[in-house]
């Protein structure tokens, strides 16, 4: 493991079409086709009734801010010149919960229950990150919570 | 259900030295907390015929060499890897296997020299949350979430939001564990901690602050386990496992949040107690109320908070208020971790709080002793619970 660079996603037989799908800007989730719902983490079988019948289907990319943090320690030093930096927990409008960090939005602003949209951070040729941003009538405020 | 209730008990406890930077090996220090352990019991060495070990790797030692180290000549093994959460399931598999007679004596052993392994913790070694499953406490290295702190502020932050709780609650929670380790001339941590050093600890990850997160530190605590009946041919009082519970998971369970917060997938609104929280002290044949002190998993201040509600000690949302006025202290109402815990004691991966059950239940607490105590419960934000009784 590359401890001077950003950790990348670890992309596995069961989460490519997640990141596969950010690259094209699109937010996807599996869902069981069996019982008809959106699951997180991504995964082989549906949580719920067991189905192995999993289809992706792109998301509305809206969702909700359920909690977050602010990072002051180093603990990577790729991600020293970030600091203070925030990541989050959204709960998606079809139901599952991703952890991601927010944009658009001072870490001081942030509260649980923002409503947030997504958007995609294209790191490199590889890897796109899903960021999200605040959303609503008064659209996005204050200044960018996130370096990278 | 009751088969194995009062059929193990521990018959010894040691200790190495605890502090930070210690120069000892991990093996100096588990044979000092060995030796220690097997004069407390009065047991020899040839006696201890199993181990059980959840501090392996990646941080500490596994079985093999310490049975190799020590000269011993095992038939039964548990081990797990290096995480907290697997302290109460070694202590539950040697009882189990006491009672099962795999094994006479199991020794447990927790080592751990923290200090000079700090790049693992959370730093640019620790690779666990590049797993393909990734880790356990909502890692997520390509947000920056490397250590397992950050699953703890995710969940107090919801806590935060939900039932209007301030972070002086956990400064309430960190000046209490410390005023016991002021009393542990054992404990790492012996200076005294105020309100206002909690408020203005630098944040590590907010809403947490530095004294919301344990000590990193070095030592060893082992913890002999025996049958109910050759412990009462040792040399102290044994102290019986009365009652136990497994560790909880699934979809409702984030390792550093109560069901119901809403981490993770938990579905938000399934509040604890659930009957299954008290399946401990039932098998113990008593009641909440019958629980002289609590002892558990302080990693992070918050987890006390969320251990209180998990076990029903208080309703959830109520423990950050619950807390105040000294009711987890040394006189209050429920004594919370008297040897100062991972907070200020030293973060022997929860063991040094079992060697301190024991003490207790022997009435060998000195000037932290919890007069007439009889029942004490071992239990973590995770679910996993020990009711012990001398
Ligand atoms: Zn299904």
């Amino acid at each position: 493991m590359d401890v001077t660079a950003k950790p990348k996603p670890r992309v596995t037989p069961d989460n490519r079409p997640f990141w596969e799908g950010c690259r094209e800007h699109v937010l996807k989730l599996p869902w069981c086709a069996e019982c008809g719902r959106a699951f997180l983490p991504p995964a082989p079988v549906c949580p719920r009734c067991f189905g192995e019948r999993i289809e992706w289907r792109a998301a509305s990319g809206r969702g909700t801010v359920t909690t977050f943090v602010v990072v002051h320690q180093p603990w990577f030093p790729a991600f020293a010149d970030d600091l203070p930096y925030n990541a989050a927990q959204v709960e998606l409008e079809e139901g599952p919960r991703l952890t991601t960090s927010l944009v658009g939005i001072a870490d001081e602003d942030i509260v649980v229950g923002l409503e947030v949209e997504a958007e995609f951070d294209d790191l490199d040729g590889e890897t796109t990150l899903p960021r999200f941003r605040p959303r609503g009538p008064g659209g996005p405020r204050g200044s960018s919570g996130h370096a990278g | 259900m009751t088969v194995i209730s009062d059929r193990a008990a521990i018959a010894g406890i040691g200790a190495s030295r605890f502090g930070r930077h210690l120069p000892e090996s991990q093996l100096a220090l588990g044979a000092a907390a060995f030796r220690a352990a097997l004069e407390d019991a009065g047991l020899d060495r040839s006696e201890v015929d199993g181990l059980a070990v959840n501090l392996g790797w990646p941080l500490g030692l596994d079985y093999d060499r310490i049975a190799e180290a020590f000269g011993l000549d095992v038939r039964y093994v548990n081990q797990t890897w290096t995480h907290g959460r697997f302290v109460t399931m070694a202590l539950q598999q040697a009882a189990l296997a006491v009672g099962a007679g795999l094994a006479e004596v199991v020794a447990c052993v927790a080592v751990a020299s923290f200090t000079r392994e700090r790049d693992l913790l959370g730093g640019p070694g620790d690779f666990e949350g590049m797993r393909e499953e990734g880790g356990t406490h909502a890692e997520n290295p390509p947000y920056g979430l490397t250590a397992p702190a950050a699953g703890a502020a995710l969940a107090y932050r919801r806590y935060m939001s939900l039932y209007g709780a301030t972070t002086d609650a956990l400064g309430e929670v960190a000046v209490t564990l410390r005023s016991h380790a002021l009393r542990n001339p054992n404990a790492v941590m012996r200076k005294p901690m105020t309100r206002d050093d909690h408020r203005a600890s630098r944040e590590v990850v907010a809403p947490l602050r530095l004294f919301d997160c344990c000590i990193v530190s070095d030592g060893a605590v082992v913890v002999l386990v025996t049958s109910a009946e050759r412990a009462r041919d040792l040399r102290k009082p044994p102290v019986f496992i009365s009652g136990m519970q497994g560790i909880r998971a699934g979809r409702d369970e984030f390792i550093f949040a109560p069901p119901g917060l809403g981490i993770n997938q938990q579905r938000p609104g399934r509040v604890t107690p659930r009957p299954e929280d008290g399946d401990a002290l039932r098998m113990a044949g008593i009641e909440r109320g019958d629980v002289d002190g609590l002892y558990t998993y302080d990693a992070f201040t918050p987890l006390v908070l969320f251990v209180l509600e998990r076990f029903g000690f208080c309703a959830p949302g109520e423990a950050h208020a619950w807390v105040r006025g000294g009711r987890i202290a040394l006189g209050g109402a429920l004594p919370v971790n008297t040897s100062g815990g991972l907070m200020s004691e030293a973060h022997v991966s929860g063991w040094n709080s079992i060697a301190e059950i024991v003490r207790q239940l022997r009435g060998e607490a000195g000037e932290r002793q919890i007069a007439g105590a009889r029942y004490l419960q071992w239990a973590t934000v995770w679910g996993d619970s020990i009711v012990f009784r001398r």
